[in-house]
């Protein structure tokens, strides 16, 4: 294999302030090993990028990470909490989602409805709730609202939200899931190929979006995509996936000019 | 508030759908009304079947919170109506084997903690899994049940059924609604019983449907893992869901049992699961008014083939007309055969045939079913903006 023909550098584990930190992870599928002893970390309110050829295993350890695969081996940590084998939900209600690589629409409701599946700890989600302290459902309710709405208004979504979300192009759809992880309140966010099938306009708004709120609400983000002038604008460090390991990180200058990168590209996967 | 819905007038919220539904339905109750007044149906007939409906309304509710709601695949429709049905019978029956005579409110309590203590029972393991799992579960807890009833007859007097079930309302005032209408006090009774149950149950559910509980099951339905991504735990999402569904099941086979004031295990054979499924697909999965109109429609079908004595002559009848139009056109002359199916339809058969074209209808003409949700899961108190909720903003 021609993978043998260069080193793996792994992830740079020396960070101050880690909101995030993945050690030896491991995922078997049977025969393949989609991710090989993966170590990466994450300082708080930075915006790194992950990139690598298709199959390379970005999207298996965003699952891994989320919580939606259980790993073989390794661990994860949030905010200093081993989170290793913890349920996705629970996952998120410590801090930290997920967008899908495909979008994944609910039928039947409207873009407003989307946004409100978001906050944690309604009041309303309880049946004994509705039933006997609607006032408390109300008021949670009215302010989930007024979040929504803001977060619409900030997304430029605004104008749609009545609409059912089945009917938003491929892009908007892109937007309104990045808002409504937003409604989560989340830590740390993992966007699985935000602009893949997004005209470039809306791919220009998006990382608009994205550095802003990494700049207002400090929030850490992973970002896997494939548009490489997209990600080395919007993040910073780089790191690279190649057949389930990391092959190196560093600033987008390095990524960009390092070799191994582009042959591991070019190997399409490296079996050739 | 910026994001409040400007659609309150009420001309905004009906449809097309919702108006031609309004109006058939409308023309539908005059017709039986005018047969009814012109001789040609039985006022009691009509009361019977309006104290017969209940249950099958009250399971439709039941099933469209599950799988409505949360498309959950429960094939023990019938399974948790027994459960119901024989808890409250086998404790306020004043016959054989218990005598227990017990008051038809613990009954009723005793229908609904059982049906929920049995959901439970099935739902923690199996809702973890993948939905094919739970779905054979529930399959399997139909038989269980179904057994149970066969076998177990120092419990529930195995296939001779219970007899004795007290009557929930009988009282003076019905007698002269009951005159009126030619029936029994008893049936009027049922009726009023049975409806109250009907109205509470909806109530409930509009409520539950319509809160942020009824949103998170939404999304259960839609993706499952958008709501585990957006930190819902799914998993006693569905587990309530199934659990409420079930009660209200159980609720059915109480008004049932105290409806019949005798059950045998003949009347919660799988076929009844399959009508209820039959009439929340066909109302609209996921609405509660569409559950209401489903069922509505299934006991039409129900009842109203008793009516019909010999279903193959009627069709028959019905197949030959433009042949004895053309015969008579034609004195006679040239047209000397007649149709005939030759076949032994049943009122079962017919009952099962019709469903089943009903069921080839809703799937080719509307998949969606006739009345599919169209309300936001969102709190209507929220989206009334200011203060105009003194009701809702009581703790
Ligand atoms: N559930 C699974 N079962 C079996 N194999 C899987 C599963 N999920 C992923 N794989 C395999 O693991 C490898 C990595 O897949 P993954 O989706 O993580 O790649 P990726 O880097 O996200 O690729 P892309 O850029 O195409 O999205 C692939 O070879 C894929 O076929
Ligand atoms: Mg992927």
């Amino acid at each position: 294999m021609s993978t043998a023909s260069y080193g793996y550098d792994g992830g740079d584990l020396e960070k101050p302030d880690q909101v995030l930190t993945v050690e030896n992870l491991r995922k078997e599928f049977g025969a393949l090993i989609a991710t090989e002893d993966v170590s990466l970390a994450a300082e708080r309110g930075s915006i790194t990028g992950l990139i690598g050829p298709n199959g390379a295993g970005k999207s298996t350890l965003f699952k891994l990470i989320s919580g939606f695969y259980e790993p073989d081996a390794g661990s994860v940590t949030l905010n200093g909490t081993d989170i290793t084998g913890w349920s996705p939900d629970r996952i998120a209600r410590r801090g930290m989602t997920r967008t899908f690589q495909t979008p994944r629409r609910i039928e039947g409701m409207t873009v407003r409805e989307n946004m409100l599946v978001g906050p944690q700890n309604q009041a309303g989600e309880s049946i004994l709730s509705t039933m006997f302290r609607p006032g408390r459902v109300t008021r949670d309710e009215r302010a989930n609202l007024e979040r929504a709405a803001d977060l619409l208004e900030l997304f430029e979504l605004d104008h749609l939200a009545d609409e059912p979300a089945t009917d938003l192009s491929g892009g908007q759809f892109k937007l309104l899931e990045l808002a409504r992880a937003m409604m989560v309140e989340p830590d740390v966010l993992l966007l699985d190929e935000p602009v893949a099938g997004v005209n470039p306009a809306l791919a220009e708004d998006l990382a608009t979006y994205i550095e802003r709120l990494n700049r207002e609400r400090e929030l850490t983000i992973f970002i896997i995509e494939h548009d490489i002038d997209f990600i080395m604008e919007l993040a910073d460090p780089i790191v690279v996936l190649d057949q389930g390991r990391v092959l190196t990180e560093g600033s987008p200058e390095t990524v960009r000019t390092d070799d191994r990168v582009m042959e591991a590209y070019l190997g399409g996967g490296g079996e050739s | 508030m910026s994001l409040a819905s400007t659609g309150s007038e009420l001309a905004d919220r009906i449809t097309r759908e919702e108006l031609l539904i309004g109006g058939a339905t409308a023309l539908f109750l005059a017709a039986v009304a005018g047969a009814v007044a012109g001789g040609l149906l039985e006022s009691a007939f009509v009361v019977s079947s309006l104290a017969f409906a209940p249950v099958i309304l009250l399971l439709a509710l039941g099933l469209n919170v599950q799988w409505g709601y949360g498309g959950l695949v429960n094939f023990s429709v019938a399974g948790f109506f027994a459960v119901g049905a024989y808890s409250t019978a086998v404790l306020t029956n004043g016959s054989d084997p218990h005598g227990l005579a017990l008051h038809p409110a613990v009954g009723l309590v005793a229908a609904m903690a059982v049906s929920a203590a049995l959901a439970l029972a099935i739902g923690l393991p199996t809702l973890r899994l993948r939905a094919d799992y739970f779905a054979i579960a529930t399959l399997g807890f139909a038989e269980i049940v179904r057994l149970i009833v066969l076998n177990e007859g120092w419990l529930t007097n195995g296939g001779l059924g219970v007899f004795g079930i007290p009557v929930l309302f009988e009282a003076g005032v019905l007698s002269g609604p009951a005159e009126l209408l030619n029936t029994t006090p008893r049936n009027v009774g049922n009726v009023l019983i049975g409806f109250l149950a009907v109205a509470v149950v909806f109530l409930v559910l509009r409520r539950v449907q319509s809160s942020p509980w009824g949103r998170v099951l939404r999304t259960i339905r839609a993706d499952e893992d958008v709501g585990q991504a957006l930190g819902k735990n799914t998993y006693r999402f569905k587990l309530q869901a199934f659990v409420l569904g079930s009660v209200i099941m159980g609720v059915a086979g109480f008004y049932f049992a105290h409806y019949l004031r005798a059950i045998t295990p003949g009347a919660f054979e799988p076929i009844q699961t399959f009508y209820v499924w039959v009439a929340v697909i066909l109302g609209g999965s996921g609405s509660n008014r569409g559950a209401i109109l489903g069922g509505f429609a299934v006991v039409l079908i129900l009842r109203g083939t008793r009516l019909v004595n010999n279903p193959v002559g009627a069709i028959e009848t019905l197949l030959n007309a433009p042949i004895d139009v053309l015969d008579r056109l034609l004195f006679s002359v040239a047209v000397d055969f007649r149709l005939s199916l030759g076949l032994d339809l049943n009122q079962d058969a017919l009952r099962l045939l019709l469903i089943g074209l009903l069921v080839i209808a809703i799937v080719r003409l509307r998949p969606q079913g006739l009345l599919p949700p169209q309300r936001e899961h969102i709190w209507p108190a929220a989206l009334g903006g200011g203060g105009d909720a003194p009701e809702e903003d009581r703790e």
